[in-house]
């Protein structure tokens, strides 16, 4: 199978991420959509590291696998604290830094 | 056939390990029943019905689950090691050394902060 | 055994050579990030009373010894790790600075006797705000004392931002740097709801930015083969075609960057971040991020799409353009001060920006003195911030800052010092670093980018003379706060940001010196 078509599916779940982060209104699924993203940078990586014939992109999505686990900790850290404060976890409610 | 030798070894290994596992919990381990163990699948948790919608789950899974993460992510860099490891020799041992004893390092400060207690 | 095995397989079969890895070359990053790790081990085992003293010897050691171990490797100009970390001339430059404002901020974080509650953090960051746990944690004199690591692993990863040569340890390296960052954002002990809501917007915005990077470096690896700047620049300059790779590549990669700079379109989380997050916190962050994504925007510019800059530089006339006017037009609308400087911030982020668009080794010294100049001045903003409060904590809202000049003379005029600093008035280091990176800009032909940065000068004097003014020309109202006298920690920060703010204005030669003399990025 071409490894071009992978790169094109890579850049719909990216699109999918980034317009999930942009009309969410979940704090989680918000995150779970910049995943997505992280994801579909890897599955890039992945198949462009099989077009050129070498190592580097698998390295870089073991690598991004691992940051992205830990801005899972981070970030549910984060998203449950604010959770526990307003019992809410949606991300329009956070309001109070305006003018 | 010579290929196959050491897999048959690792499988004999492994069923050793497990058969020898559950003979000395029965011998070695205590045995008090409660009705948690007589349920259908033992885990812990007592199965509940879910309520209308989806129920929500205490924020301790969240902490159990982000440990989880963390501590089984590691091992994404012990794979490409472990298939390179007689090349990488003496130098990817002490890399793997290093990176080991910071995840312990982790692992210390949960421990001693008593991130692996449920209460 | 299928195509992809086979050439997996064939792949193990080369042998592997020992990286070489020039280990005193890339010793402040271990120092500081060894300590780090130490500093997560005193966490675990030293009790909770003896923290803090421990943190703080960890804390000022490494950063001493990191800072001794850079100044003894000036000179160095080496790639090291098999390509992956560049030690050269503005590297050892922006470490130094990274270094010097971490121990200031450090010294900020460790103020103890402004707040009669304790320190700038939360006594547990886990504890219900207002609830009865928090109120024991404080009245018992608990200290999160987790900030140190924090801040260590936040400087580590700086140090690796400037310093990488590829864009996979550039995004592990960003990552390093923001990931504490978003929690210490968190982490106040007054106002934690909106430190809570500052940390949430932070970090969500980061890391959707965070994926827009790594985005866009998976194309310009699939462009190029390759994460190395230097192997994608020679790909660049090689192989024509497949455009549509590279454009998306770059713009990706860009916005990844500039939204850590905080360049108007990517800016909207400044103001919220700076005004949520403990003032100390921001101070130290508003100081060395700037200075670390400049410092890996410059590089990755100059080194890697250095080809390319016709492609590049009409995009950045216009975001330098847009977020000078738009950083200093919305300043003035501003009544709360921390979230004035963030927009003063943007404003600024827009003129160091100027210096970078001019692409030349003149542009490059002129937006690093620019940075240099700038995180001294914005740290002691930030100190004389933690000492102006009332009953209720700091006093941000600038009304409660009328008549301050007649209450507490000598902090009113430090603070005018750093406002006239930012407004970039002569004899001052701001005057130094704006005639520079216009200098630099004219150089380069672009003119008019130099107008908007004048105008956009001329406005942003505007709100920081207004500041002055607020101080010295209105009477002191019942409102007014009032200058706690802090600790020697505080004491020592601001005295050094208001030394360098003059010193960098009447005597400038001797940074602008160094500078030339660690010219441009190694390739």
């Amino acid at each position: 199978m071409n490894p071009s078509s992978y790169v094109v599916l890579s850049a719909l779940l990216f699109s999918i991420g980034a317009i999930g982060v942009l009309v969410r209104r979940n704090a989680i699924v918000v995150f779970m959509s910049v995943e997505l993203m992280l994801n579909a940078a890897n599955l890039a990586f992945v198949s462009f590291a099989r077009m050129n014939g070498n190592l580097d992109g698998q390295v870089v999505a073991f690598f991004v696998m691992v940051v992205a686990a830990a801005e899972v900790v981070v970030g549910l850290a984060i998203i449950v604290t604010i959770f526990r404060t307003r019992r809410s976890a949606s991300i329009d409610e956070p309001n109070l830094l305006k003018y | 056939m010579n290929v196959y030798t050491p897999i048959l070894v690792l499988g004999l290994l492994a069923f050793g390990f497990a058969a020898f596992s559950v003979a000395a919990a029965t011998v070695t381990g205590p045995k008090r029943y409660n009705r948690a163990k007589y349920d259908a699948y033992e885990c812990g948790i007592e199965p509940t019905p879910q309520p209308i919608g989806g129920g929500r789950f205490p924020v301790k899974y969240y902490l159990t689950a982000m440990l989880f993460i963390v501590f089984d992510i590691e091992i994404v860099f012990l794979y490409p090691w472990a298939v390179a490891f007689d090349q990488l020799a003496l130098f990817g041992l002490i890399e793997m050394f290093l990176f080991i004893i910071t995840v312990l390092v982790v692992y210390a400060y949960v421990w001693r902060r008593r991130g692996l207690e449920w209460d | 055994m299928s195509p992809l095995l086979a050439s997996v397989g064939a792949e193990t079969e080369t042998a592997f050579t020992m990286p070489s890895i020039n280990y005193y070359a890339i010793a402040p990053i271990l120092i500081l990030f060894g300590a780090a790790v130490v500093s997560v081990l005193v966490e675990a085992f030293v009790p909770q009373r003896g923290r803090r003293p421990v943190q703080l010897v960890i804390v000022v050691g490494s950063i001493v010894a990191a800072l001794a171990v850079t100044i003894d490797l000036r000179g160095t100009r080496l790639v090291t790790g098999e390509g992956a970390i560049a030690v050269d001339g503005p590297t050892l430059l922006m470490w130094g600075a990274l270094l010097v404002i971490g121990l200031l901020g450090a010294l900020l974080m460790a103020e103890r006797s402004i707040d009669p509650l304790g320190d700038a953090f939360a006594p547990r960051a886990s504890a219900l705000p207002g609830s009865e746990d928090e109120q024991e944690f404080t009245r018992r004199g608990f200290l999160q004392t987790e900030v140190w690591p924090f801040l260590l692993f936040a400087l580590t990863g700086m140090l690796v931002f400037v310093a990488s040569n590829d864009l996979l340890v550039m995004f592990v390296a960003l990552e390093v740097m923001s990931l504490p960052l978003y929690l210490l954002a968190g982490m106040a002990r007054r106002r934690r709801l909106l430190s809570q809501e500052a940390a949430l917007k932070y970090f969500l915005l980061g890391a959707f930015s965070s994926a827009f990077f790594l985005y866009g470096a998976a194309m310009l690896y699939g462009f190029s083969g390759s994460v190395s700047l230097v192997a994608i620049s020679d790909t660049l300059s090689a192989k024509t075609g497949e455009g549509s790779l590279v454009a998306i590549g770059i713009a990706l990669l860009m916005v990844g960057l500039l939204f850590k700079v905080a360049a108007v379109p990517f800016h909207q989380w400044t103001p919220d971040v700076y005004q949520g997050a403990p003032t100390p916190v921001t101070g130290f962050m508003a100081a060395t991020v700037k200075i670390a994504a400049f410092g890996a925007l410059l590089r990755v510019l100059y080194v890697s799409l250095g080809g390319l800059r016709w492609d590049w530089e009409p995009m950045l006339w216009i975001i330098a353009a847009l977020t000078m006017l738009v950083g200093s037009v919305v300043a003035i609308t501003q009544t709360d001060i921390k979230r004035m400087l963030a927009y003063s911030s943007i404003a600024q982020a827009g003129f160091i920006l100027v210096g970078v668009v001019a692409a030349s080794p003149q542009g490059l010294a002129s937006a690093l003195f620019y940075l240099v100049a700038y995180a001294f001045t914005t740290i002691g903003t930030f100190a004389v911030i933690t000492m102006v409060r009332d009953a209720s904590g700091e006093a941000t809202h600038l009304s409660k800052w009328a008549g301050l000049g007649k209450k507490s003379p000598v902090v009113a005029a430090v603070f005018s010092l750093f406002m006239l600093s930012l407004a970039g008035i002569p004899l001052t280091s701001g005057f130094v670093g704006k005639f520079g990176v216009f200098a630099a800009a004219i150089d380069s032909g672009n003119t008019w980018l130099v107008i908007v940065g004048v105008v956009a000068s001329v406005i942003a004097a505007f709100f920081y003379v207004r500041v002055i003014v607020l101080m010295y020309f209105s009477d002191p109202t019942p409102d007014t706060a009032s200058v706690v006298i802090p600790s020697a920690f505080t004491t020592i920060a601001l005295t050094a940001s208001a030394v360098m703010t003059i010193a960098l204005g009447v005597f400038p030669q001797w940074l602008l010196d160094i500078i030339t003399q660690a010219g441009v990025f190694i390739r």
